[in-house]
């Protein structure tokens, strides 16, 4: 790696927009050749949008692109791949009905050939065997844990002999194990001279197998490619953030957002909730839950659990081994075939989810968009839904009283919007998520089931939907958080409980151990 | 503020679509051999200017009015219920059945009960497409369109047989003409009962869909299933009630054709009543208001229908080339249809 060399990958002033917003502004950034590059930044920083165009996925309105010294043809996937770029997407793109052997050959695009099955194994199997990956190629890509299914996909990316692999958030998806595990496959292509740009959420994952990193914000790059062994921490977090937001954050909760070493816990400087936590009243109390089987996700399998007033509970674990439905049957969407399950004592298991949230429960669910609002109705029909299942469905209300008071209930929640009318499909993921919060956090909440509540958020949004479920907390409501993002459940919960297949086989209670609950999320022994 | 413009924005495409429509009848009509122009001033007059054209356009809004605000809420509530005309039939043999038996009784029962069975009839024709939807996900779009030919295929079979009208040409089956006692308006076709009933469904409706839970939560689910479910509403509910709402007031359409302007049943009578009424609810974007007013515009142009030989020499399918082509424009709506289709694929 001389000067003289050109940069793997070259962008110059890189500029893309959708309708009103700029994703990336003039982005300047080089990458050396045979190394690993970390990109970082917060939500809507545009890593995502980077990585879209230098695959081809997405054509800049101005710029240009350079792979090794050539320029690209901006916006054309194929000529991308030419070049030897490729990129293993967020959520994976690889049909789940194929088998590893057809998605290998899927991404190969060889035209039209013909093959035998037997040649065609024996070449997956060495393409499989140089990325260390076990797994039979015969086997159905819907059938395999999800981190064989991303090293699948990397296999995929590297069977056109690309050079130049981007990852946009490989880790999202992964337990802290199989974490460990795509960064030894990712060193190893290092080795064989692949040129690999990491985008990624969490400093403490960069420093563990980055050699540089850039930190971009608001589409601009504002620090890098600087050498991880030179990168000050606190800077860097500092970077990210962005100076006006980092005043409002505290200490600790700045160390989650931007993932640099785990948060030990919440609950011993927390002492006003603490006091509540010896009561022996409870919010929430499952008392070993079944629930039916579902093709889609694991059963309950008696499962216990207790909150109590006060008290932030967090959900641990892989996604997809029983939230959702742990989710579903605490709002009565799912029924359940065992156990029982009281909300401030009084036993709910088979009412039904209007009379449970007139019982104060009430649910951030996961899909912000689909579960949560209807993103084609107005701002205060979505907020008004909870109060109109109240009433007789055949009864008068007044809809201008209602817009009125959903005004009044946005701006105390600091909505940012132009009129109670306007479809909630017009806000930005954060905004939209205050106005679920200001549905589903009221003087009467008793218990607030609370699902990946700031996915997808900036630092600021994700900080604010923190300190609403703190507050709400302190007013002596139960939250129960289910989160896949251990740095969030570190910094805010009281108790943290670990769901596997369906159970809950851990509790801990801080300070954390990551070691311990990664181990947990995963089944290893402890 | 920014409500008031959205709405009038939705006017001025609405209207955009119509005089597009008209554009391109008038090319069809030019290409014809036919003068657009004269095609055009006709439908004008045989629908306002000339004498009682009002009232004869009156005649033919109205009940199309009632099936069209009945229309719209299924599709409010994300069902894309297109078996008005079925509705329509199903509720007018009802009626008329009722009316054969209870024949010679005082009509301040007759009358009741013929209306009470002609919306039970209408909704029962909506009530099993509705329930296979909302049981197991059949498509309503299927069932409630095949309902429309075997109401039609019922209506032959009833008036050829069970309710024949002995002293008929033959040339068209029909049930026997209800005595006058029985009728709500003469054949001109307007009386001041069907405009208090047209005048009662419109407001019901109105209070229905915009001061109740039950309209607000439905308009909520056809939009966005999935949130109003994890809201713990019940869709059965809601969907069901809308598919009987919305047959109910398509079979007192039927109704009030048997007790009014027609005074009996034909088979194949009114034939298009159902599909007009859809394509209003649509043009109108399913408010009532707007309903109104569009329902209005289609039957001004059903009156001119019978207008158009006479005056113009034009063939009355001339109306039918304006229709399709306002249809073609809806489906060419991309926001709603795209609604529907997003509905359909949502699990209930």
């Amino acid at each position: 790696m001389t000067d003289a060399d050109p940069p793997a990958l070259h962008c110059r002033g890189i500029r893309v927009t959708y309708g009103e917003v700029t994703a990336l502004a003039d982005l300047e950034i080089a990458f050396a050749r045979g190394a690993i590059h970390a990109v970082v930044g917060q939500n809507g920083a545009g890593k995502t949008t980077f990585a879209r165009v230098a695959a081809g996925l997405v054509r800049p309105d101005a710029g240009s692109l350079a792979i090794d010294g050539h320029a690209l043809r901006l916006g054309r996937v194929a000529g991308a791949r030419a070049a030897g770029v490729e990129l293993v997407h967020q959520s994976f793109a690889l049909p789940p009905s194929f088998t590893v052997a057809e998605a290998l050959e899927f991404g190969a695009g060889a035209g039209i050939g013909v093959y035998s099955r037997r040649r065609l194994l024996q070449r997956c199997r060495e393409r499989l065997a140089a990325l260390d990956l076990d797994v039979d190629p015969r086997r159905r890509i819907r059938d395999l844990p999800v981190e064989v299914q991303q090293g699948v996909e990397i296999a995929r990316a590297l069977v056109t002999d690309a050079r130049l692999l981007i990852l946009d958030e490989p880790t999202a998806v992964l337990p802290p194990a199989g974490i460990e595990a795509l960064f030894e496959r990712i060193r190893r292509l290092k080795r064989h001279g692949v040129t690999v740009i990491l985008i990624l959420h969490k400093l403490r994952e960069v420093m563990a197998v980055a050699d540089t990193i850039s930190v971009l914000r608001g589409g601009r790059l504002v620090a890098g490619p600087v050498p991880c062994d030179q990168a000050d921490e606190r800077r860097i977090a500092e970077l990210i953030v962005g100076q006006s937001a980092a005043g409002s954050v505290s200490a600790d909760d700045a160390r989650a957002l931007v993932g640099a070493a785990p948060v030990r816990g919440a609950a011993a400087r927390d002492t006003s909730a603490s006091a509540a936590l010896d009561s022996h009243e409870s919010v929430l109390e499952l008392a070993d839950v079944s629930t039916a089987k579902d093709p889609e996700e694991p059963p309950l399998d008696r499962v216990s659990l207790l909150v109590r007033p006060g008290e932030i509970v967090g959900v641990a674990g892989v996604q997809g081994n029983g939230q959702r439905t742990l989710v579903q049957a605490i709002a009565g969407l799912a029924g359940i075939t065992g156990g029982d399950i009281h909300l401030g004592g009084t036993r709910v298991s088979r009412l039904s989810p209007v009379s449970r949230r007139a019982l104060g429960l009430r649910v951030i669910p996961f899909e912000r968009n689909s579960e949560g609002l209807s993103l084609t109705s107005a701002l205060w029909e979505n907020w008004s839904v909870r109060e109109l299942l109240q009433k007789p469905l055949f009864s008068f209300v007044d809809p201008s009283a209602l817009r009125l008071r959903c005004d009044e209930a946005l701006r105390t929640w600091g909505v940012r919007y132009a009129s109670a009318t306007q479809n909630a499909g017009a806000l930005s993921g954060g905004n939209a998520q205050k106005v679920i919060l200001a549905r589903e956090i009221d003087e009467d909440a008793r218990l607030i089931v609370a699902a990946q509540p700031a996915r997808g958020l900036d630092i600021g949004a994700t900080a604010f939907v923190w300190s609403a479920l703190r507050e709400a907390a302190g007013r002596g409501c139960g939250v129960l958080l289910i989160s896949s993002d251990l740095d969030e459940l570190f910094d805010i919960s009281h108790r943290l409980v670990v769901m596997l297949s369906g159970r809950v086989v851990a509790e801990f209670v801080p300070p954390y151990d990551i070691g311990a609950v990664g181990r947990a999320m995963t089944g290893a022994s402890m | 503020m920014s409500g008031i413009s959205i709405r009038a924005g939705a006017v001025v495409r609405t209207l955009a679509f119509i005089v597009v429509a008209l554009a391109l009848c008038g090319i069809v009509f030019e290409l014809a051999g036919y003068s657009a122009l004269l095609m055009l001033e006709s439908v004008v007059e045989g629908a306002f200017l000339r004498t009682g054209g009002w009232a004869q356009s009156l005649r033919w809004a109205l009940p199309l009015f009632i099936t069209a605000t009945g229309v719209a809420i299924s599709f409010r509530c994300g069902f894309f219920n297109i078996g008005a005309q079925g509705q329509f039939y199903v509720g007018a043999i009802c009626a008329a059945f009722v009316a054969d038996v209870l024949g010679g009784a005082p009509a301040a029962l007759v009358l009741p009960m013929t209306f009470l069975a002609g919306m039970a009839g209408g909704a029962l024709w909506a009530l099993w497409p509705g329930y296979l939807r909302l049981r197991s996900g059949t498509d309503e779009v299927i069932t409630t369109l095949m309902g429309n030919f075997i109401a039609a295929l019922a209506l032959v079979y009833v008036t050829s047989g069970p309710l024949k009208d002995p002293s008929g040409t033959g040339q068209q089956a029909a049930s026997p003409l209800l005595p006058a006692v029985y009728r709500i308006s003469d054949s001109q076709g307007i009386s001041p009962a069907i405009i208090g009933i047209a005048a009662a469904v419109a407001l019901a409706m109105w209070v229905l869909v915009n001061r109740t839970p039950f309209g607000m939560l439905a308009s909520l689910a056809g939009r966005n299933p999935t949130m109003v479910r994890f809201q713990g509403a019940r869709l059965w509910t809601l969907g069901l009630s809308s598919f009987l709402i919305s047959g109910g007031l398509a079979g007192l359409a039927g109704t009030i054709e048997l007790l009014g302007p027609t005074g009996r049943i034909a088979s194949g009578f009114l034939p298009g009543h159902g599909f007009t009424a859809v394509l209003i609810a649509l043009v109108a974007n399913l408010s009532v208001l707007a309903t109104a007013v569009v329902s209005m515009f289609f039957g001004g142009l059903a009156s001119a229908a019978l207008y158009l030989p006479i005056l113009a020499g034009l063939p009355a399918a001339a109306i039918d080339i304006f229709n399709a082509s306002v249809a073609l424009f809806i489906t060419a709506k991309s926001g709603l249809l795209d609604r529907l289709l997003r509905a359909a694929r949502l699990p209930t």
